[in-house]
């Protein structure tokens, strides 16, 4: 049934994984940095903040791809013929597929993930932060040893949240020529006719890497809240 | 930023709006007409039920609904001989059907779960007082369970008309002219790629912003009773 | 020590119309017998405390005469019409919707948390089960609405949501609600439970005027100077079934059970 296109699947389905992965480490950081110049951050840092994930959340992600996908390289080539040396006139960028997927994904769910993180600090209990204070803990160490911790798990249902959407975001991609698992299907679709198998096949592999995910998120969850049960 | 491109793109760009809030419009209307019954059934109906609802709703909010847009509108190609001999075959060929079909089940899934869980969110005494009172059970629904849960389930909905605004730009990818269907025409004929991408980033913007805003003063007005 | 459950006690309503018996009421939750065969008799213009501590089955047995909780066995009869009966599956097993819902109409609850419905206004909460439960015509509920809500004392509150009001004032609208479908009898489940200490007073005044206008009653409580001062009858229960019953006079003044003494002289009055 599947015509010797099995195995294309397969790595695109890895692909499709390895994107989602290392968008989501994108997005972890940036959330960390967006929620930190929320909450901490000066006026110019908090107002940096505030337009980043007012902008990101208002436009639609194939939007914000093709923009930053076919828009940068455009934008960047323009700038340096225009104001670079004239050796430079017939400068040239392109991105890699890879790397401008992960980079978009993860500016992107960076913005989700920084409300996140800014709701989890929010609900940490205000005892915990001045029994940290009360016994002399300042600045990094009370981050790394109270605030840090304890939001992790605050975060962990949200973050499990930005996960899952960002691997379905991920399809958006092939919009840019990069081989994951819905390109994949797509193109054993043109050659087999056979649109149909292939595309339920996919959505039946985004469904388990959904499945694992909620499975995982799940233990996670119980992992982080141990010794906590009423609350977890 | 080559301007001229944009200001002549732009009454083309007001039309790809109106066709994204008529998409939008559309799909939520029937999505939300088809959500409610069956969250009822998803939240008081039989077990079996309540198991193929979530089966229709777990497969719709666990793959990417570009999968599910495909799915649909190409994947009908393969039995093409077959719905053409049921005399349906008109209703796929069309990427307008499809894409409201799909959308409408999308956002109805996730609608169907979002009323669920206002209606397991209305509490026990509201619906021990209407069962005390001599209620039946579809007057208990239609009279207490249901008015509480809109009202509960308003915020999140809020957002899901939003999303689902959003997430109509993926029709551009099946021919249909919605704003980014028109952003990507254009630019692919002009090489004004970033120009023209941007201009429709800052239509969503607007839209996205100004109907947050509608929605807000929507919201106020249902839901004043419950937050004094 | 278990007092004659079937005889009615206050000789000045022995007369009276019976409105309410309950015969050999049982039920069970799993392994657990809450109800251990409770038997109660209520006329006309009754106001009968339940008492007990917690466990006792109290709330259990008031939530079951509403059918809230389906007893186990046992019989309930409203005005000598059936409402339950395990000898006959019409009222049991294979009950009709729409006649649970009209005998429910008929002996309403009073909840301890009230449980007015959060969407609605006063006047709406007193006015949705007369009209759309009872099919009254509009006009004439309204105009019954605002007496009731008179009688209560909170007729200017009749547009408000009840979030807006006292706890004192939503327990007084539930009152309001229960009289506004013209009751053959009212359950109170522990009405005063939930409502802050200064607050208790107002609620109880509307029961007594309530009790000195005949109106039939049901009450389970903690309140011991209500029980005394405003019952026909006193029913005690423990451990699930009628430890003592009889008179204000003789429960309060001579009990004859050493568990109803006993409950009596720890609870404080």
């Amino acid at each position: 049934m599947l015509q010797g296109y099995g195995p294309l699947l397969l790595k695109g389905l890895a692909m499709t994984i390895g994107v989602s992965l290392a968008a989501f480490a994108v997005a972890f950081v940036l959330g960390l940095l967006g929620a930190s110049a929320k909450l901490y951050g000066g006026r110019v840092l908090r107002t940096i903040a505030e337009i980043y994930t007012v902008v990101i959340r208002g436009v639609p992600e194939l939007v914000l791809i093709l923009l930053i996908y076919y828009g940068t390289p455009t934008l960047i080539q323009t700038l340096v013929r225009t104001f670079g040396p004239e050796s430079m006139s017939r400068f040239r960028v392109d991105f890699d597929p890879f790397i401008a997927g992960v980079c978009t994904l993860g500016l992107i769910y960076g913005a989700f993930a920084t409300e996140v993180f800014r709701g989890a600090i929010r609900s940490i209990p205000k005892g915990q932060i001045e029994a940290g204070i009360a016994y002399g803990m300042t600045g990094f160490t009370l981050i790394r040893m109270v605030i840090f911790p304890q939001m992790l798990r605050f975060a962990i249902s949200g973050l499990g949240n930005v996960w899952l959407v960002l691997v379905k975001a991920t399809a958006l991609i092939s919009a840019i020529q990069l081989d994951e698992l819905m390109r994949s299907a797509e193109l054993a679709s043109a050659n087999t006719r056979e649109p149909f198998t292939f595309y339920l096949i996919a959505a039946l592999l985004y469904l388990s890497v959904t499945v694992v995910s909620l499975a995982l998120i799940k233990r996670t969850e119980q992992f982080a809240f141990r010794g906590n049960e009423a609350r977890g | 930023m080559n301007f001229e491109i944009i200001i002549n793109a732009l009454p083309k760009l007001f039309d790809g709006l109106g066709v994204t809030l008529t998409l939008t419009a559309i799909t939520v209307v029937l999505g939300l007409l088809i959500a409610v019954p069956l969250a009822i059934a998803r939240s008081s109906g039989p077990a079996w039920l309540n198991a193929i609802v979530f089966a229709y709703t777990f497969f719709f909010r666990g793959t990417p609904l570009l999968v599910q847009l495909y799915l649909v509108y190409y994947g009908s190609g393969q039995f093409r001989p077959q719905l053409e001999a049921a005399n349906l075959w008109w209703f796929f060929r069309d990427p307008w059907n499809c894409a409201i079909l799909t959308f409408t089940l999308s956002t109805a899934a996730y609608t169907t779960e979002i009323i669920r869980g206002a209606i397991l969110a209305v509490p026990t005494g509201q619906r021990e007082a209407a069962k005390a009172y001599g209620m039946t059970p579809f007057q208990r629904t239609r009279m207490v369970i249901l008015p509480q849960a809109f009202s509960y389930a308003i915020p999140t909905y809020m957002n899901e008309i939003v999303f689902q605004l959003q997430a109509t730009a993926l029709v551009s990818l099946i021919t249909i002219p919605d704003l980014t269907g028109v952003a990507t025409v254009i630019a692919n004929r002009t090489y004004a790629h970033y120009e023209l991408y941007l201009t429709a980033a800052l239509f969503y913007l607007v839209v996205v912003y100004a109907l947050l805003l509608v929605l807000k003063q929507v919201e106020r007005r249902l839901t004043h009773h419950m937050t004094v | 020590m278990q007092a004659q459950s079937q005889v009615a006690f206050d000789p000045s309503q022995g007369t009276a119309e019976t409105v309410l018996s309950v015969d050999n009421l049982h039920k069970s939750f799993g392994a657990l017998e809450v109800l251990k065969g409770i038997s109660l008799e209520a006329h006309k213009g009754d106001v009968i405390s339940i008492l007990g501590s917690s466990g006792s089955g109290k709330s259990t047995f008031l939530r079951c005469l509403n059918l809230l909780e389906t007893p186990s066995t046992g019989d309930i009869r409203l005005k000598g019409e059936p409402v339950f009966s395990s000898k006959d599956p019409k009222f049991s097993t294979k009950r009709d919707r729409g006649l649970t819902a009209r005998q429910r109409s008929r002996m309403p609850m009073v909840f301890q948390g009230f449980n007015l419905w959060s969407h609605m206004t006063i006047l709406q909460n007193v006015m949705a089960a007369p009209s759309k439960v009872l099919n009254r015509p509009a006009h004439e509920v309204e105009e019954l609405a605002m007496s009731v809500l008179e009688r209560v004392g909170i007729a200017n509150k009749r547009d408000m949501y009840p979030s807006q009001l006292s706890g004192g004032q939503q327990q007084r609208a539930a009152i309001a609600r229960a009289l506004a479908m013209k009751p053959t009898l009212i359950l109170f489940d522990e009405p005063t439970s939930a409502l802050d200490p200064e607050l208790v007073g107002e609620v109880l005044r509307v029961m007594r005027k309530l009790a000195e206008e005949h109106v039939t009653m049901l009450v389970v409580t903690h309140e011991m100077n209500f029980a005394r001062d405003v019952s026909t009858k006193v029913v005690f229960l423990h451990q699930g079934l009628v430890e003592e019953e009889g008179t204000p006079d003789e429960v309060f003044g001579s009990p004859k059970s050493q568990r109803c003494r006993e409950f009596l002289s720890t609870t404080s009055y």
